[in-house]
């Protein structure tokens, strides 16, 4: 496999980051996974990570190096995880299960097959346009499907956050299944939580994905949803991921697995809170030292 | 890399701090520079930090900078220091002088002695591959000595190109521009990504930036040679990783100059940093006493060749 990943989580203005994700792959097989814990219920980062620690630690167990099935793996994965997190809230005696949106993702032998719970999308970016994406388990999808509604007034329905189906809670999931889709170079992947794709119109991911590589075109795609979303900012996760079957020019980032050992993984997982390092501030004072140093320097040296 | 916005540079008679800016001299993905003149009209060099991915100055004189990359600017900005620092503390005529450094408009400045000339890039572009072996040893050997002291320093240059190396109007090469130098930009995530310049960047720079060293910048003098010889850049080191067609100095160029100098700028290249020379010090050796660069062959190979030429003519 050939590929060039990126992936990125922001906080947004909200007061705690409750999207998960991940990404792992074998030699001959790729998952990549979002889940957006629920806010409005208690512990909704929790089920996002059960979701994608589960999800993860199934397809390390089951890709030696490849997938038996992608869609078997996906069905039991996702309810499973479900599974999961119902009992992981027993286990911490937590009043009522956590709610998770999922989707996730699995490539193998170019081909790619998916499956979601919720809101969280997947888009297959071909020749500049939407070649597929996931239909969302939402209220005003539903009001669109049937008509009652436009995508313009979906926007800004009261009730677009609605999701009827989510891993954990009460209820079983929905979980909706893709059809398989064959990929060819230069085809681009993209899982995001609905923070970014609320903020943004499909033009804009498209053109923003289609115009780099995924590693400067996720960061520029976050960007613009933040400062669309503006004070309201959800949070923002998205993975994307460049199909390449042919030489890229970024050898750092493209990743080759023909060389990797049957039986080991690559995994990167945003931790629980999964902050970027940060440096300690410079503060003024840091600032004036430096400057006072270097012009201390400047004359001692100077001749 | 993909189009961004560009900062609008400070007008032409701007009075910064105690300097009068006169025009724009060159524009990089972390700085400008500019063309000033202080109080006694000495002129100067200024470089401004200002990183297009994190400040933007569309009007006025103070860049924006947005809550969210202030860390990262801030943290470009000790490496700015850095660069200050390293160089306030070099003072070699082949190496670029600071003069002053300051604050204003919320961000940093560094006065740098302003050179008459052309930078080796002009030279080439007029002397059209009619450059001779003479020049080519002198102007590298003097520009090495600023490197040795650049390295003495503990600093990497990593952006060594024709560019970057200046021709006073007397002949010396002076070194310029250390924005490059130190690597510690490339551990702040996609926001500060590290410079290089294809076709003179080495391998590592690309694939394994903890394995930087004197070595990195003795390939990037091997491209510039490469290039002063021919006129054009040589392949980047990422197509070479993958593909080598980078036609060796020795081939290329064999008859037009010495067997010897093209060796050493083929050595010099290797793609691999344990077969480059190690060590400036190596490097100029090879340049200036013309000896046999340290490789394969025995010094008794080299007579026999040097024989060969010799009863050629």
């Amino acid at each position: 496999m050939k590929f060039t990943i990126f992936h990125e989580s922001r906080i947004g203005k909200r007061k705690s980051n409750q999207d998960r994700l991940s990404y792992c792959y074998s030699r001959d097989a790729l998952l990549m996974v979002v889940a957006d814990g629920m806010g409005g219920h208690l512990h909704g980062e929790l089920a996002a990570q059960v979701a994608v620690e589960y999800l993860t630690e199934a397809f390390q167990r089951e890709s030696l190096p490849r997938l038996p099935d992608p869609f078997l793996f996906l069905s039991w994965g996702l309810t499973n995880a479900h599974h999961a997190i119902a009992a992981h809230a027993a286990e911490r005696g937590l009043p009522e299960a956590p709610r998770t949106t999922c989707v996730a993702c699995v490539v193998q032998d170019s081909i790619a097959y998916w499956a979601h719970a919720g809101d969280s999308r997947l888009y297959v970016i071909r020749d500049g346009r939407v070649l597929a994406q996931s239909r969302d388990h939402s209220r005003v999808q539903a009001m669109i499907d049937q008509g009652q509604l436009t995508a313009a007034e979906a926007r800004h329905h009261p009730a677009r956050n609605r999701v009827y189906s989510c891993l954990g809670g009460d209820h079983t999931p929905q979980i909706d299944f893709s059809r398989k889709t064959t990929l060819a170079a230069g085809d681009i992947i993209a899982l995001c939580s609905d923070g970014v794709w609320g903020a943004l119109d499909d033009a804009t991911l498209v053109s923003t994905l289609e115009s780099a590589s995924v590693t400067d075109g996720v960061p520029r795609l976050l960007d613009e949803a933040e400062a669309r979303a503006g004070e309201t900012c959800d949070n923002l996760s998205l993975i994307a991921l460049n199909w390449e079957e042919s030489y890229g020019d970024n050898t750092t980032a493209m990743v080759e697995t023909q060389t990797m050992p049957l039986d080991t993984h690559t995994t990167l997982m945003g931790g629980f809170d999964a902050p970027r390092p940060r440096d300690p501030e410079l503060t003024e004072d840091d600032i004036e030292r430096a400057i006072e140093e270097i012009r201390g320097a400047i004359q001692k040296y100077s001749r | 890399m993909p189009s961004q916005q560009s900062n609008q540079p400070l007008p032409p008679g701007f009075q910064l701090d105690r300097y009068r800016i006169e025009r724009q001299l060159s524009l990089g993905g972390f700085s400008i520079v500019y063309l000033a003149y202080d109080a006694d009209e000495t002129p100067v060099a200024i470089k401004e930090y200002l990183p297009n991915s994190l400040a933007l100055r569309s009007a006025g004189t103070v860049p924006v900078v947005s809550e969210e990359h202030r860390n990262a600017f801030r943290h470009g900005m000790k490496c700015f220091f850095e660069e200050g620092r390293a160089l306030a503390h070099l003072s070699h005529p082949n190496v670029v002088r600071v003069l002053n450094f300051f604050r204003a408009n919320e961000t940093v400045y560094m006065v740098m002695q302003y050179e008459r000339g052309r930078t080796l890039q002009e030279h080439i572009r007029r002397c059209k591959g009619a450059i001779k072996e003479g020049f080519v040893r002198n102007v590298f050997s003097r520009l090495l000595n600023g490197l040795r002291e650049v390295h003495a320093q503990k600093l990497l240059h990593l952006d060594i190109k024709p560019a970057n190396i200046y021709l006073r109007t007397d002949g010396a090469p002076v070194l310029l521009d250390f924005g490059a130098a130190r690597q510690a930009l490339s551990s702040d995530g996609p926001y500060l990504k590290p410079m290089y310049t294809p076709g003179f960047a080495a391998p590592e720079q690309y694939e394994a930036p903890d394995q930087l060293g004197p070595w990195t910048d003795i390939y990037a003098v091997g491209a510039s040679i490469y290039t002063t010889l021919g006129g054009a850049v040589p392949p980047a080191a990422s197509a070479r990783l993958v593909k080598d067609e980078r036609v060796p100095a020795e081939k290329r160029w064999a008859g037009k100059y010495s067997k010897q100098l093209l060796e050493t700028v083929d050595w010099c290249m290797q793609l691999d940093y344990l077969e480059r020379p190690l060590s400036v010090f190596a490097l100029q050796k090879a340049l200036a006493d013309g000896g046999a660069p340290q490789r394969d062959h025995s010094w008794a190979d080299t007579l026999s060749q040097r024989l060969k030429g010799l009863i050629g003519k």
